[in-house]
């Protein structure tokens, strides 16, 4: 297709205060889970154990203020994240049975037809849950973990170190799934990074039910708004 | 294209009331069933310390010995062997000692 065929008029995608959830996310987690790994397998020295778990600590506690502030801020923000991660319809039986076409892509060099999907295609939403609630038990855990080992229940406390071992994997190995199909869909990529805007071609190709369903002109918000 | 010239953005609102209540309470009572777990185990975190010790005192309003020194063992212990209770022999045989294995100082 040839560039000026595309619409490049701007959608705002990702709001400001996303974005700078999402950066405190990024680097607070990434930080997490290298030292989470590290103190799992416990490769290093007596203090460089102690150094990685002074690490784990302060980003931890950066990251679970980061989601507290997020959800009293921007609770509107978290209940229509939750809404869209959790609905379900035959359009994702179906993504998931092509796998969204990517496999075929990247592999076959061949394009399958895709389900539309909304803001988020299965794959994300199916990422999305499983941040939502793994993150929840990692931060409720790990404060527990990191506070009151030994004056809580220690069979709650040894529960609740499975739990943080099980959901922190989990979260670990989605994440260079994640960064790299976040870099493989580069508007998306500019738009959480940058500007929060992705042009009207690429909504429109990946996300035609949220272009179609959601997605109004700004001058409509505000009117409404007055 | 930055932030301020975005043309299209999602309608301020495109979930129903109803929808967004039923959610957002949804979400605030799952949190809540952690604490509620938490609080349940902490609140029993000590029951089987007390029906140990419920045990014990049992066992010792029933003993005919009730205390310790009336032990016919232990008074012949320090009278043919230890000598006398915190002398020098019973501190070396009767106390324990403690090594610090702490890994983490935080």
């Amino acid at each position: 297709m040839h560039h000026d065929q595309h619409d490049m008029r701007p959608i705002q995608k990702h709001p400001l205060n996303v974005r700078v959830f999402h950066y405190i996310l990024l680097l607070s987690f990434l930080p997490l889970a290298a030292t989470g790994l590290l103190l799992f397998f416990k490769p290093l020295s007596q203090s460089g154990m102690q150094l990685t778990y002074d690490i784990h600590i302060v980003a931890g506690v950066v990251l679970s203020l980061d989601a507290l502030a997020f959800t009293l801020i921007a609770f509107d923000r978290v209940v229509l994240f939750i809404a869209r991660v959790f609905s379900l319809s035959e359009r994702d039986v179906k993504w998931f049975m092509v796998l969204g076409g990517y496999p075929q892509k990247f592999l076959l060099g061949k394009k399958v037809p895709v389900p539309p999907m909304n803001k988020y295609n299965s794959g994300q939403k199916l990422f999305g849950a499983c941040v939502v609630i793994g993150g929840t038990v990692l931060i409720l855990s790990g404060l527990v973990l990191w506070l009151i080992p030994h004056a809580a229940p220690r069979d709650a406390v040894w529960l609740l170190g499975q739990a943080h071992l099980v959901a922190g994997l989990l979260l670990t190995a989605f994440l260079p799934v994640h960064l790299f199909l976040a870099v493989y869909r580069f508007d998306d990529f500019k738009a959480m990074m940058i500007h929060g805007n992705v042009p009207y071609h690429d909504a429109a190709e990946y996300t035609p039910l949220w272009v179609e369903q959601e997605i109004v002109p700004v001058t409509a918000n505000q009117q409404r708004n007055k | 294209m930055n932030n301020n010239k975005h043309e299209f953005a999602e309608d301020s609102f495109f979930i129903s009331r109803r929808k967004f209540m039923a959610i957002g309470s949804a979400f605030l009572a799952v949190m809540a069933i952690p604490v509620g777990w938490f609080a349940s185990k902490v609140a029993s975190r000590n029951d089987y310390i007390k029906s140990r010790s419920a045990g014990l005192y049992k066992d010792d309003s029933i003993a005919k010995l009730r205390v310790s020194h009336a032990n016919p063992a232990v008074e012949k212990y320090y009278k043919e062997f230890g000598g006398k209770p915190l002398g020098h022999m019973s501190h070396e045989l009767l106390h324990t000692h403690f090594v610090d294995r702490t890994k983490l100082n935080s």
